[in-house]
């Protein structure tokens, strides 16, 4: 057998077809099947959609009593709720009567859900509370074990704006989920003077043709850019500051931003996310430019060198479906083996000057969304990944960049070298084990 | 009055925009709009621009920025590129007097990359759909484009690949 005919298979096949992924000393290999077989993509609905925290929402989408907006965990539709208290809530859009989803509308808000097909009414406590005709002769018997609502999800918290929720009653405390993006999504937060960001209007929708993990692993993939996004390097060779980067992606010329790329420290985490932090380099200009005041006023707030990285080019995956970069929130979820739904929802730093909110905004606007300079090749990187995949008779792919450079910290992360492959290793170690938990 | 556009100028202007957009004459298209003319598709129209994104906001140095990337740059979005063409119905002129005019129009744009069919998004017929609003002013004689406004059907919901010109 030609020594190529099965490249990064590392060996032998093994007898374990459920195998998706590889370790080895130097190496780090996951099986196609784990981009493309609908068995997989059933398992992960329960083994980790089914199991652990995953994003729902933020709050300031829902920030008055009844505000009400729908998403996902997982394949599951659900809508997640703010009570007449104040309190959050998630339930399964879904009447408890014969299965009609109770909410057709994205966002609203509403005291009650009355269900389309046979007007059965819900509170915003999804308890409940009206059938028609329920005592008629032809109604219901005085034995019928009336059902007390809408299925709730058994977990909803917030962490700092953030909305997880999750389908299993003993998940893990939410924050050692969370694990080191706890840090993440707070240096994110503490940009604003207040502690707070406040999503935008509308978000950049694609639904592209692709497995919803290389969404996961492409948002922290610094060994990408360069050469993905090659004509956006040189168009902001070009055209630099003039077309509205706001310094977003940092350089001018392709040597700088190559430079930039390497820089700074790729965490990979026990729990499954990859974390990028840059400390910003330029803080004598931050405090002394057009929005010293701003800038100034954090550092007092947050002591000289927190400023620094809050401030600094940070980006996460945070696993299984949430990402954070730039100016943005971004979640995504599977809606079958090869296709996937993501969405940017762009946010305002409340307290931040306008005119840096708006800059941030039309930095985004550049780069992202279906006509961005940046995100339509990514998601043409995902369909063309999944294409490639269809030629499965090439068993293994390689993930071992920068294997020998990473090392296991106290905490369990790993620390690695931007545009390494240390925050992928870390997805797919957390990935197989939630997978081959029983 | 002589300046007042006429709904057979309007047309004429959408049909040579849109054979310009076809055939990627897009340096030529650029003469067509006013110095300071911007290209524009929003989510939400309704909302103020500076406080929302929109698919595009093209200023003139953005739109030039665009037709560049288009014409000078590979990228994967358009490797292969798209093939496109216009249909224009349903145009209508608002007078605004002696030099400024607004065309509204609904088009349909079909869209398909090419190259090797067999692969995941090409070869497919994509329709867009829109309704289109051309802010005309009239420069030294010429009707030139102050605004073009796309509203497609369904902007605020997924979208396919936009990376060409609408």
């Amino acid at each position: 057998m030609n020594a190529f005919d099965n490249a990064g298979s590392l060996g032998a096949e093994g007898e374990n077809r459920d195998e998706l992924v590889r370790t080895a000393p130097h190496a780090f290999r996951v099986h196609t099947r784990a981009y493309t077989d609908a068995e997989v993509f059933a398992r992960e609905q329960k083994q980790i959609f089914g199991k652990i925290w995953v994003y729902v929402g933020h709050e300031s989408e829902i920030p008055a009593a009844y505000d009400w907006k729908t998403s996902h965990i997982g394949t599951q539709p659900i809508i997640v709720t703010r009570d007449q208290e104040g309190r959050l809530g998630a339930f399964l859009n879904r009447c408890a009567h014969r299965g009609a989803s109770i909410c057709r509308e994205a966002k609203g808000n509403s005291k009650s859900f009355t269900c389309p097909y046979h007007a059965w009414t819900y509170g915003i406590d999804g308890k409940l509370t009206g059938i028609p005709y329920h005592h008629e002769p032809n109604g219901y018997s005085e034995h019928f074990q009336m059902p007390e609502g809408l299925y709730r999800i058994p977990k909803v918290e917030s962490y700092r704006g953030f909305i997880f929720a999750s389908l299993n009653s003993k998940v893990q405390p939410l924050l050692d989920q969370l694990g080191t993006a706890k840090l993440m999504i707070d240096r994110r937060v503490e940009r604003s003077p207040v502690g707070e960001l406040v999503l935008r209007s509308v978000p950049y929708v694609a639904r592209f043709k692709g497995n919803w993990k290389f969404q996961s692993e492409n948002i922290v993939d610094g060994y990408h850019f360069i050469q993905t996004h090659y004509a956006f390097v040189k168009l902001q060779e070009k055209y630099q500051d003039t077309t509205g980067d706001f310094g977003v992606h940092k350089g001018a010329s392709i040597s700088e931003m190559r430079k930039h790329r390497i820089q700074g420290t790729v965490y990979g985490c026990p729990q499954g996310h990859g974390i990028n932090f840059r400390r910003a380099a330029n803080i004598d200009d931050l405090v002394t430019g057009e929005y010293a005041d701003y800038h100034k006023e954090l550092r007092a707030l947050r002591g000289e060198e927190e400023f620094g990285w809050i401030i600094g080019t940070n980006a996460a995956s945070i696993f299984p479906n949430m990402g954070m970069i730039h100016q943005q929130i971004r979640t995504w979820r599977p809606v079958s083996p090869d296709v996937t739904e993501v969405r940017i929802y762009l946010y305002d730093v409340k307290g931040a000057p306008d005119r840096l909110n708006e800059g941030w905004l039309r930095s985004q606007e550049r780069f992202y969304g279906p006509a961005g300079h940046g995100m339509a090749d990514d998601v043409e990187m995902f369909a063309v990944n999944q294409q490639g995949l269809e030629a499965s008779a090439m068993d293994w792919l390689i993930l071992d960049r920068g294997i020998d450079q990473e090392k296991l910290l106290d905490n369990g992360d790993y620390e690695g070298m931007l545009s390494s492959e240390t925050a992928q290793r870390a997805f797919w170690r957390r990935y197989s084990k939630l997978m081959e938990q029983a | 009055m002589a300046s007042t556009l006429t709904r057979a100028e309007a047309e004429a202007l959408l049909y040579r925009e849109a054979r310009l957009l076809d055939t990627r004459q897009l340096d030529e298209w650029q003469t067509l709009f006013a110095e300071d003319g911007v290209y524009w598709i929003p989510i939400d129209e309704t909302k103020p621009i500076s406080e929302n994104a929109s698919l595009i906001y093209d200023s003139p140095a953005r739109r030039d920025e665009r037709v560049y990337h288009l014409l000078h740059t590979v990228f994967p979005a358009q490797t292969p590129p798209s093939r496109l063409l216009h249909f224009i119905n349903n145009v209508e002129v608002e007078g605004r007097g002696d030099s400024e005019a607004v065309i509204h129009s609904n088009q349909i744009i079909y869209e398909t990359r090419l190259g090797d069919f067999s692969q995941y998004g090409l070869g497919e017929l994509r329709p867009i759909v829109a309704s289109m609003r051309h802010e005309m002013r009239l420069v030294d004689g010429a009707w030139k484009i102050a605004l073009k406004q796309i509203l497609l059907i369904n902007r605020e919901m997924p979208q396919g690949n936009l990376t060409f010109i609408i």
